[in-house]
């Protein structure tokens, strides 16, 4: 299927490490190496201990369903409607968000447990949520 | 300790007609509410000595009013952050700057072809695909109502309301802006069913929760309480002006924090203005609340005080936001139906109900809570009729 192009990410110094990950289909997080909490990709200061010392640690993928919603509006060529964009609690704590990939009419709801999978898109794979635990 | 309570003043406003095409500049129309604000006070471009601006999308800079008025006196100028957010902010920093000497004349304010030339409510790739946007527009959120709607879920869920309490917000206020010759939805009042029947934008919001995407420019002058009494127009004073932000915050994304359906910006915004108006929320007899999107209405009607934690709709299911009711609201249709000035217009409108001016004027008010943009870093004010 001809893909229109996304809006593929700018990474910077801090995020670059994130996205080629994403290239070996791995999500990673950052888990503080003072206190061993997880931090969103973005942020760099340990908000627990104040401690920039880190490791990038890749997610296990799993996580449940925080949020959602279903996009009608099309406002992207890239991104034909209908689709369903899923804001999930990883397992680790942080929350992610990407769409969800399930047969037409798979219902949605809050607390469903989803798992994550990958997609190649012509300049950067990205992750999407199927339902069920991994 | 010494506050800003009642130090400051709205001494001049103005506002264009708001339509989807303004045929002409941004530039033009500061220039006009900006004249025509100062010609409300009694001044001349020469009094202005203080210019506060908003940040993103308005293209009016500092430099392009000092090229068109000749403010041979401006000394303070400043721009507030965070879109829609600032809206309140752009008069609480001029009466930072008033009241710290910095300057006499402060003018603010808003001027957008928002419909007719940059488009907010579509794809917003704007800012680029650095930063935390990064994040969520390669996956497909990329418009402010499907930010938004993140959070509306989650509302829903948590409270167990439905989709109808979002729409009683847009019903109100489309009722308000029916007998408002400037709205945009002027004549052109809602019914419940048509909400529920209006499409899907992002689930939960239909097109009748979202805002109109509009051209049009509003104005205000900022001035000392001394020197508002001297003035052609009626002081509407500044009882209390404050900014307020919140933990994890993202420009309307900030979904790593604990609770999704509270307002910690607003919450600390509220904290701060009854601090200083020494006031509590019973006290407000008036609100003209941030409405890009109604469930953040009855998210920031909560946060401000009106309401327990998922209890809102009931002030709206009680006619008690009404023209006649015990704090009415966006008394001249808001965004969703006077036109989405990020908020400068109820700022406008706020003064014009103090001063006894307004369309839909509310008689026996003696002063009006105007909140600014939900989801970012935000702002607000208690206009005051008497500076008590």
């Amino acid at each position: 299927m001809q893909e229109e192009p996304r809006p593929y990410p700018q990474p910077d110094r801090d995020s670059a490490p994130f996205w080629e990950a994403q290239r070996r289909h791995e999500l990673l997080f950052r888990r503080c190496n003072g206190c061993g909490a997880f931090r969103y990709p973005m942020t760099l200061l340990c908000l627990n201990c104040r401690s920039f010392d880190f490791e990038w640690a890749a997610s296990a993928g799993r996580g449940i369903v925080f949020s959602y919603t279903v996009v009608h509006h099309q406002t992207h060529p890239a991104f034909s409607v209908p689709y369903t964009m899923l804001l999930v609690e990883m397992e680790e704590g942080p929350r992610v968000v990407a769409q969800l990939r399930a047969p037409d009419g798979t219902a949605v709801s809050i607390g469903m447990p989803v798992h994550v999978e990958w997609e190649d898109h012509p300049d950067q794979p990205l992750p999407v949520f199927v339902p069920g635990r991994l | 300790m010494t506050t800003i309570r009642n130090k400051t003043a709205i001494a001049g406003i103005g506002q264009t007609e708001f339509s989807k095409d303004s045929g002409r500049s941004t530039l033009r129309m500061a220039l006009e509410v900006i004249l025509e604000s100062l010609a409300d006070a009694g001044l001349e471009p020469r009094d202005i000595d203080g210019i506060v601006r908003m940040s993103a999308n308005d293209d009016v800079f500092e430099i392009d009013l000092l090229r068109s008025l000749d403010l041979p006196n401006l000394r303070f100028f400043a721009e507030i952050p965070h879109g829609g957010g600032a809206a309140c902010g752009t008069i609480a920093c001029a009466t930072a700057a008033i009241t710290a000497g910095m300057a006499d004349v402060v003018v603010t304010f808003r001027s957008l072809n928002e419909r007719s030339e940059r488009r907010f409510g579509l794809s917003n790739l704007a800012g680029g695909l650095g930063g935390w946007m990064q994040y969520y527009l390669p996956h497909g959120l990329v418009t402010p109502a499907q930010w938004v709607a993140i959070f509306a879920q989650r509302y829903l869920y948590e409270f167990g309301h439905t989709t109808e309490e979002f729409g009683w917000v847009s019903v109100l206020c489309r009722k308000h802006a029916a007998t408002n010759p400037h709205a945009m939805m002027y004549g052109r009042p809602i019914t419940l069913e048509q909400h529920q029947a209006s499409r899907w934008i992002a689930e939960p919001l239909r097109l009748l929760d979202c805002t109109l995407d509009t051209d049009g420019a509003c104005a205000a002058i900022v001035v000392s309480a001394e020197k508002a009494k001297t003035l052609r127009a009626t002081p509407v004073y500044i009882a209390a002006a404050a900014k307020g932000t919140g933990s994890r915050t993202e420009m309307m994304t900030s979904y790593q924090r604990a609770s999704l359906v509270r307002l910690e910006e607003a919450e600390a915004t509220a904290r701060e203005l009854y601090r200083v108006a020494e006031m509590t929320p019973r006290d407000i007899g008036m609100a003209q609340i941030y409405d890009h999107f109604t469930p953040f209405v009855l998210m920031a009607l909560e946060a401000y005080g009106f309401a327990a934690p998922g209890e809102a709709p009931h002030l709206l299911r009680e006619g008690r936001l009404e023209l006649d009711g015990s704090m009415p609201m966006n008394t001249h249709g808001g965004h969703l139906g006077e036109g989405y000035l990020h908020g400068f217009g109820h700022i406008v409108e706020g003064v014009r109900q103090l001063r006894a001016t307004a369309v839909n004027q509310v008689a026996g008010i003696s002063n009006c809570i105007v909140t600014s943009g939900t989801g970012v870093p935000t702002s607000g004010l208690i206009l005051s009729k008497e500076a008590y």
